[in-house]
């Protein structure tokens, strides 16, 4: 019986420790979220990675590097298909200076990014992430197509805004 | 110095040199370790006559000082040069902050090697964040020369500069040292450290001062960094540049400033100089100027404008103009904009207007603001767009004047004698090397204003190798 009970009690206990860790780590990525420009990105971001659930605020910004990172993968990738097919020259100018804004974003800017997380040395990542929100956008202005939108708008605004969230996040470590 | 230590594997980071009495020069450093700890580390020239310095020798019982308790080990960094105090003891400070109040701490020693951190701090400013790269210097109040970091006395003021990381500024007050207690207050509480002056109001980042005693100069040095993207800048292979050195005198005029100016050696690189004299410039227009090459330029302005003008026109109690987040040059005022468009090309498709623009409060006080538009600088889709300046104090008798370095794609400009100083980095596509021209301009719609200016082509400076490297 005092078995069953200490069980019991026990499950209770772990039950109880396993709601407050659930809650206090949404409750952070929430107030970290609100100090960003981009409040629901940010939140499907954190919450779309488990590692989001113990990290602290240094967690996060790494977790949101990491999308920047995979967006950025994905959006060069796209841009080389593109340049494969391409036939108009001012499209495929436009194409080829975006991939050098994409490989800067990948090799430069999140590698540092990242680094500077990990050493706590956020002035580093708010700077790198700044350059890859600046780069992206670089990349969206320089299609001739205006007020529509460049073929690769998505990617571009995914990159720029989830950059936007990195830095805010990074910024807080100052 | 590499980073081939455990105590600045992860950077040799910013340092400071003091000169000893006996002449030779000591060098206190930050480095970060192996854990990306903070330490402040002592190095000396390996040999004291060479006049490069280029080997150093590092101190073997290195970090000579840690943070200390109560100070994270990323908030302990940017040792300034020392200065001697009463007592005949080195003081040196370091920046760090407690929470988001940027603070400096104060250490006092005899050898560089063994420290006594004072009780006190040399100063605080709460919601400024970490300060980097502290300054700590004095002016003369009266003399227009530098001092000598280790003077004190009754016609002396004190500056304390940082640079805040929060918003990558470089923030500077004047005020008195305590040497007894290793303290220091602002003249103004209102414009404290990190909430007041600048000593640059755009592109402009961790600058520190050193004493000529040669020229009996303080020279300031200042860090200017690109304002393109890095895939820009990867191309090109380069990024960054250092200012061109500035002297720094108290302002006797106002009492509140300081004064920064081009190091007089930058005159030895002006070739053939053309003048123009009384150029009337009518609310309204652009005025081309007829010089060969503008790339490469140092120009000196003054403006006088209609004392009618300005006793007519009406105050406005919006009293909330800001070069930031005005509509910059193409913003039509009573009494602004006007001034110089520089790195321009003949259709003015890209230009970067350099310029003063005047309001008038309902209490019919006057103000003027000085500020650099790069918003259309340059076709290009990566690069900065933003509106630098700030208001700058003109006194009763003063004419407007401006002092331009321009150097393909940094821009040096100096207000009122340097009383207010803007530096940005602008990158025209078309306006460049033979297409790149001047202008003046005057978009205010109720003023006509005259200028007299003397434009100077400038040189490329020599730079060779020293003999017997």
């Amino acid at each position: 019986m005092t078995k069953i009970i200490s069980l019991f009690i026990l499950e209770a206990v772990f039950c109880f420790t396993f709601f407050t860790v659930s809650y206090s780590d949404i409750n952070l990525i929430q107030t970290t979220c609100k100090k960003t420009p981009f409040y629901d990105l940010c939140v499907l971001t954190l919450k779309s990675d488990p590692r989001s659930s113990t990290a602290d605020v240094s967690g996060l910004a790494r977790i949101v590097a990491d999308s920047v990172n995979a967006k950025a993968i994905a959006t060069l990738n796209q841009i080389s298909a593109l340049l494969k097919g391409v036939k108009d020259p001012t499209l495929e100018k436009a194409l080829e200076g975006c991939i050098v804004s994409y490989n800067t974003i990948i090799q430069a800017d999140i590698p540092v990014a990242i680094d500077a997380i990990e050493k706590n040395n956020p002035k580093f990542a708010v700077q790198s992430a700044t350059d890859a929100g600046n780069e992206a956008q670089a990349c969206e202005n320089s299609f001739a197509e205006k007020p529509s939108n460049s073929p690769i708008f998505s990617g571009n605004k995914a990159v720029h805004d989830l950059s936007v969230v990195l830095q805010s996040i990074a910024s807080l470590l100052l | 110095m590499a980073a081939d230590q455990w105590y600045d594997k992860n950077g040799v980071w910013t340092g400071s040199a003091t000169i000893l009495h006996d002449g030779k020069i000591v060098m206190l450093y930050t480095g970060s370790t192996t854990e990306g700890v903070q330490v402040q580390n002592l190095a000396y020239p390996a040999d004291h006559y060479d006049p490069l310095l280029v080997h150093w020798v590092k101190y073997p019982r290195n970090p000579v000082l840690v943070p200390p308790p109560g100070i994270g080990p990323n908030d302990f960094r940017d040792p300034t040069t020392a200065w001697l105090t009463s007592e005949g003891k080195w003081r040196i400070t370091i920046g760090s902050k407690i929470n988001k109040t940027g603070i400096a701490l104060v250490y006092d020693t005899k050898d560089f090697i063994n420290y006594e951190m004072l009780d006190g701090l040399l100063h605080a400013v709460p919601g400024t964040g970490m300060w980097e790269c502290v300054d700590f210097f004095p002016v003369s109040e009266t003399e227009n020369n530098g001092l000598e970091t280790s003077i004190n006395g009754p016609r002396v003021k004190h500056v304390v500069k940082a640079s805040l990381d929060d918003d990558r500024h470089d923030y500077y007050a004047i005020g008195t040292y305590n040497d007894r207690n290793g303290t220091w207050i602002p003249d103004r509480p209102n414009i404290d450290v990190g909430i007041g002056l600048r000593y640059d109001y755009g592109v402009y980042y961790a600058a520190k001062t050193f004493y000529d005693q040669n020229k009996k100069r303080r020279v300031l040095w200042g860090w200017i960094g690109e304002s393109d993207s890095e895939a820009a800048d990867v191309k090109k292979g380069w990024a960054s540049v250092q200012s061109i050195p500035r002297t720094i005198l108290f302002d006797k005029k106002t009492g509140t400033h300081l004064l920064q100016w081009p190091v007089e050696e930058i005159d030895s690189l002006r070739l053939k100089g053309k003048e123009f004299n009384q150029v009337r410039i009518q609310a309204g227009s652009v005025v081309p100027l007829d010089i060969d090459s503008a790339t490469q330029l140092d120009i000196i302005a003054e403006f006088k404008i209609d004392s009618d003008a300005l006793e007519k026109a009406t105050g406005s109690s919006d009293a909330s103009f800001d070069c930031a987040t005005s509509g910059g040059a193409a913003e039509r005022g009573a009494l602004g904009p006007f001034g110089l468009l520089v790195l321009a090309d003949e259709r003015l498709s890209e230009q970067t207007p350099v310029y003063f623009y005047m309001t008038k409060g309902s209490d019919g006080n006057l103000k003027t603001f000085f500020c650099n538009d790069q918003s259309r600088s340059s076709k290009a889709s990566d690069v900065d767009r933003h509106i630098y300046g700030s208001l700058v104090p003109v006194l009763r008798g003063e004419n407007l004047s401006i002092r331009i370095l321009v150097d393909h794609s940094i821009i040096e400009s100096f207000g009122q004698g340097g009383r207010a100083v803007i530096t940005s980095r602008v990158y025209p596509t078309k306006a460049i090397y033979g297409a790149a021209k001047v202008f003046l301009f005057n978009n205010a719609t109720e003023l006509n204003v005259t200028a007299s200016l003397k434009i100077w082509q400038m040189n490329s400076a020599f730079i060779q190798p020293y003999p017997n490297l």
